[in-house]
């Protein structure tokens, strides 16, 4: 079984072929985002063997909710990516991965992901390195927290002991940062 | 205007790309998005930077994932078919023909791609196959010249080893004539019409057999109105012993005319071609008694 090539599809291909169920429109979506897909899950959820079950599940969700994806309210990523991160964070909250790592303060979700990030956060390996001299480090670092480690802009605010308008500022300030770069 | 700016401004599109929006921000945004090309606009390009954030930060899995993947997504008959997408055409979802269009694009194009470089392959081929074919037919054509002038060599060597068995045969003749003293060699010199004239005949009186040799023939060349005409005087009567030509090139050293039994003289005419039934006496060239 030997992988011969990658498919790549145009969003609108793919968004006609996922809506069909055609089987390519799984196959090509795989190709093309898996990997950034697991490179969000991953950082919400270090544990490899559990990212990859959340991969699993973001597929199978993708594939199975594909006739709910409304291509005027956004792109076919944003949506995939909302997917894989729900699934992360709920994930991250659930009672069974809590217990599963025991060390954790079961009542304190910041102060667990903040040690999960301890343990496994680095820039090298994360590919960040890049990013993190594109971006101002107090954008950075709220942007990180909110898209990468799976705080919601609120816990990050009181992580942080910053105003919420603060927080939604310099995320706000991070993306133009990014959007700057990539343009 | 002033209020969609501060909208926009308020990172609330940002949060709502991320996904951390609540239902009924994000129902607001959904809103304002369908208004306002402005916030349309602002939401794809966050939506647009993001996406190329996440590929930035991508992480690539084995091959293996995907493999497992795909068999807990697809039905079982596509699962063989996971190593290979390309080639999925899945009968088991029953959509519109139109379905196959579209799973054919990636599969066409690598056809075609196939489909070209077997092209190029065989024009390829055609081009070599036709140069070896050239170059055969060429070969083949000298080889046909070189057998048709190795033919012609060999008739050239046949002829002329026959000519020479001829001449050999003709010598012997010559050269056994000293010795059978039933040969007679007659010579014949030039009259009056041309006293330059000279030739030989050999006579075998028992066999009757008249030679005339034509390597010691002194006669001037006959055109192609006329040939010489060989006489035997037989009692005072000339009696015909057939036509010959004075020529440099004869294949025969001798050459056979016709029988005499018995003869005191030879003579020869110049005649009209084909030969006379009487000689033209003021046309006689050369003339020789026989000496016993």
């Amino acid at each position: 079984m030997a992988r011969t090539k990658k498919i790549s599809l145009s969003e609108e291909e793919l968004v006609h072929a996922l809506k069909r169920q055609d089987t390519i429109a799984i196959k090509a979506l795989y190709d093309m985002y898996s990997a950034a897909l697991f490179g969000v899950i991953s950082r919400i959820i270090p544990n490899t063997e559990v990212a990859e079950d959340l991969l699993q599940e973001t597929f199978i969700k993708i594939w199975n909710s594909g006739a709910y994806y409304d291509s005027s309210k956004g792109r076919l990523f944003t949506w995939m990516m909302n997917i894989a991160r729900n699934l992360s964070i709920d994930k991250l909250r659930s009672k069974d991965f809590k217990n599963s790592n025991k060390n954790q303060d079961i009542e304190n979700n910041v102060d667990f992901i903040d040690a999960q990030r301890e343990v496994t956060f680095n820039a090298d390996t994360l590919g960040l390195k890049e990013m993190v001299v594109a971006l101002k480090p107090e954008y950075n670092d709220v942007l990180n927290m909110v898209y990468f480690r799976g705080y919601t802009h609120a816990e990050a605010a009181e992580e942080l002991n910053l105003p919420l308008g603060t927080v939604k500022t310099r995320i706000r300030m991070a993306i133009l940062e990014l959007r700057k770069h990539f343009n | 205007m002033e209020e969609e700016q501060e909208f926009i401004q308020s990172g609330i599109l940002e949060l709502y790309v991320i996904g951390d929006v609540t239902a009924d921000e994000k129902k607001l945004v959904e809103e304002r998005a369908v208004k306002n090309p402005a916030v349309r606009d602002e939401i794809s390009a966050i939506e647009y930077a993001m996406e190329k954030y996440a590929s930035l930060n991508a992480v690539h899995r084995a091959d293996e994932l995907q493999v497992k993947i795909m068999e807990n997504i697809l039905p079982e008959d596509e699962k063989g078919t996971v190593a290979d997408p390309a080639v999925a055409v899945n009968p088991a979802i029953n959509t519109v023909a139109a379905n196959h269009v579209v799973t054919a694009i990636p599969d066409q194009s690598a056809k075609i791609k196939k489909l070209y470089f077997a092209l190029a392959a065989c024009v390829a081929l055609l081009i070599i196959s036709t140069a070896a074919l050239y170059s055969a037919h060429n070969d083949l054509g000298n080889a046909k010249e070189q057998i048709f002038a190795l033919s012609q060599d060999k008739e050239k060597y046949a002829q002329n080893a026959s000519y020479m068995t001829k001449q050999n045969e003709e010598l012997q003749t010559m050269a056994d004539m000293p010795s059978d003293p039933d040969w007679k060699t007659v010579k014949l010199a030039g009259t009056k019409m041309d006293p330059t004239a000279k030739m030989v005949v050999y006579w075998h009186t028992s066999g009757q057999h008249v030679m005339v040799d034509t390597k010691k023939m002194g006669l001037p060349a006959n055109d192609e109105l006329h040939q010489y005409q060989l006489w035997a005087l037989v009692n005072g009567k000339p009696v015909d012993l057939g036509v010959f030509d004075a020529k440099a090139d004869s294949a025969h050293i001798l050459v056979k005319m016709k029988e005499i039994a018995g003869a005191q003289a030879f003579a020869v005419t110049l005649e009209k071609r084909g030969g006379s039934v009487n000689p033209t006496m003021e046309q006689m060239i050369a003339m020789g008694a026989v000496t016993i």
